[in-house]
């Protein structure tokens, strides 16, 4: 991945109003971040000469500025280290999806260590507009794990 | 198989276990706490996580933390480093149930050692000189009493579960003992949890000398030479240096050979120093066993072209240790001046950011230091920013190097101890190598031991 690569990415970014954009190839993993977030996009494994394209989803609430806008939004961290599960086991359903309500107090996933499972919870409550994190991986102490807005 | 390792501490002996990992291809991981987000050993780590926020204890100091970093992480070791939670029986314990290979001795060692009533008696039974004291626990005033006029005054009252001069007490006469010891066995059980006390023979002007030792779990064990560390403000050392000017050629091998012997009796594995106190007639008495790697280690590397933390790493992943006794030769001699952020003569901590920094170079030189231009000296952690190790073909040439360094050592937006340091590189006794632990206390009064 030389530079000219990225910086075409870079671009892309800037064209299609990507906050994020993160993309595995040769065994290379590339994460670039914009500094004004609006939306975050994944793209892996991704075939020479392919367009990075956002998830459908993603977009049009970007422009409207509604939920991904963490400029607007709480965000809950990780009080802790360990590994994340956004499932309460393997194949059930997550704890919570983008667009749900929010209680406060709601457990919004578990961060396992040493073996035990502790709940986190929301300390706010409102609208679920953002993931943060990817399911089973390690979080660190301050981590951002989701991003409420609060009513 | 040791393929990660994940740092357990954080300054210049979390570089230093990195550079050791670099030099055996090991992949070395970070923690680090929100305070040392921007530091040197994140940066050159292979990977890092935050445990937490920037008060020790809720970081470094955080086994479940530490823990849950080296399984996320999916690391092999942990090396503890020194302070923190390298003389913690229970973190060597969890770390090796939980699957990790803790980089040190065993948990077993530890706390054993650890307990300084234990390792005395330990020791005893392995036919090392004492200092005269009571065999064990001193339970309370009266007993206290007892065992003092045995002993003879002065007598030096310690906390069992001590160090660094604290719970410590000099007892001159014996109506001072029960207020002394009351006051001490209440600080020990503020500071360390227990308030156990024990006593020993109060020597006038000891110069405190240690053994580098070194085993392994093939059943070899060596030692690397002695240290002298008696340059000491408040217990806490702050020049060592090798070869010790106290010792004649026999006492050296005398003291040499005990701490073999103290370390066979209980089968020690890793690195480890055995700490003796030796008297104005050059005998030596044990009085305690860090089973850790220390501060000033690097002083024993230059003499011994070792490199320890490579040998606790190599001897963690099951390897005999590189070298015979007969293969360690002592090359020169070595200095190490430790530099605080501290205001030199009032001793109080000096927290801030550093606005300019040169460290000293050049032949036989070596700075261990995670400190930089615009690096920020935290109030959180201890006050030691920098270590300056000279090593020259003599004493004379050590000496004059490590004042060159001293001068270049350039420090600039917070307060250092270098014009204290300077002092001590300039006082008579130390100049003549005829010096003990009141030395600081003729340079800086009250500084010294109290009496």
């Amino acid at each position: 991945m030389d530079i000219e690569r990225i910086r075409e990415f870079v671009d892309l970014m800037i064209e299609l109003d990507l906050a994020e954009l993160q993309i595995e190839q040769h065994g290379v993993s590339l994460r670039i971040r914009r500094p004004e977030p609006h939306v975050i996009a994944t793209a892996a494994p991704l075939s020479p000469g392919a367009v990075v394209s956002a998830p459908a989803a993603e977009p049009v609430d970007a422009v409207d500025g509604v939920a991904t806008d963490h400029g607007g939004a709480h965000l809950i961290r990780s009080p802790m280290v360990g590994t994340l599960y956004l499932a309460p086991e393997a194949g059930a359903e997550p704890f919570v999806q983008v667009g749900d309500r929010i209680k406060e107090g709601q457990t919004l996933c578990i961060v396992e260590a040493m073996k035990l499972m502790n709940e986190i919870t929301s300390d706010v409550a409102g609208e679920l507009v953002s993931v943060l994190h990817e399911n089973a991986q390690p979080v660190e102490y301050g981590q951002d794990l989701f991003a409420v807005l609060p009513d | 198989m040791i393929d990660s390792v994940l740092v357990a501490n954080r300054g210049e002996i979390a570089l230093r276990v990195i550079w050791a990992c670099r030099e055996l291809g090991i992949s070395p991981v970070a923690v680090y706490s929100e305070a040392d987000r921007d530091s040197l050993h994140v940066k050159f780590a292979d990977e890092d996580i935050c445990i937490g926020p920037g008060a020790a204890a809720d970081s470094y100091l955080n086994i479940a933390s530490v823990i849950a970093a080296a399984e996320a992480l999916k690391v092999d070791a942990i090396h503890p480093g020194y302070g923190f939670l390298s003389e913690n029986a229970h973190f060597a314990e969890v770390c090796e149930s939980c699957g990790f290979k803790f980089i040190g001795p065993s948990a077993d060692h530890i706390r054993r050692m650890g307990d300084k009533v234990e390792a005395k008696q330990l020791m005893r039974k392995a036919g090392l000189p004492m200092l005269p004291g009571s065999d064990g626990p001193v339970d309370g005033v009266d007993v206290a009493h007892e065992v003092a006029e045995q002993i003879g005054y002065p007598v030096l009252l310690k906390a069992a579960a001590g160090g660094g001069g604290r719970g410590m007490r000099i007892v001159l006469r014996p109506e001072d003992l029960p207020v002394a010891f009351q006051t001490a066995s209440r600080e020990a059980e503020a500071a360390f949890g227990s308030g156990e006390m024990y006593m020993e023979k109060y020597l006038a002007r000891p110069r405190h000398v240690e053994v580098q030792l070194l085993g392994d779990t093939h059943g070899n064990l060596v030692h690397l030479g002695e240290r002298e560390c008696s340059v000491q403000r408040k217990y806490q050392k702050i020049v060592e240096e090798t070869p010790s000017a106290a010792l004649g050629r026999e006492q050296r091998d005398g003291i040499l050979a005990d701490a073999i012997r103290g370390a066979a009796a209980i089968d020690y594995v890793s690195a480890g120093t055995m700490e003796f106190l030796v008297d104005g007639d050059g005998n030596h008495y044990f009085m305690e066993m860090n089973t850790r790697i220390q501060v000033e280690h690097p002083i024993t590397e230059a003499v011994t072209l070792v490199d320890l933390v490579k040998e606790q790493i190599r001897v963690a992943a099951g390897l005999p240790i590189q070298y015979a006794q007969d293969e360690i030769e002592f090359r020169g001699h070595s200095i190490e001046c430790r530099i605080n952020a501290e205001d030199p003569w009032a001793l109080t901590p000096c927290p801030g950011q550093i606005t300019a920094f040169n460290v000293p170079k050049g032949p036989g030189v070596r700075v261990d230091t995670a400190a930089h231009e615009d690096y920020y000296v935290s109030p959180f952690y201890d006050s030691m920013i920098a270590k300056v190790i000279v090593h020259g073909r003599d004493r004379a040439e050590a000496l004059a190097r490590m004042r060159r360094c001293l001068e270049l050592m350039i420090v600039e937006g917070i307060k250092t101890n270098i014009p204290l340091l300077q002092r001590v590189l300039d006082h008579p006794g130390f100049v003549a190598g005829d010096y003990d632990t009141h030395l600081v206390d003729e340079i800086l009064p009250g500084a010294g031991p109290q009496i």
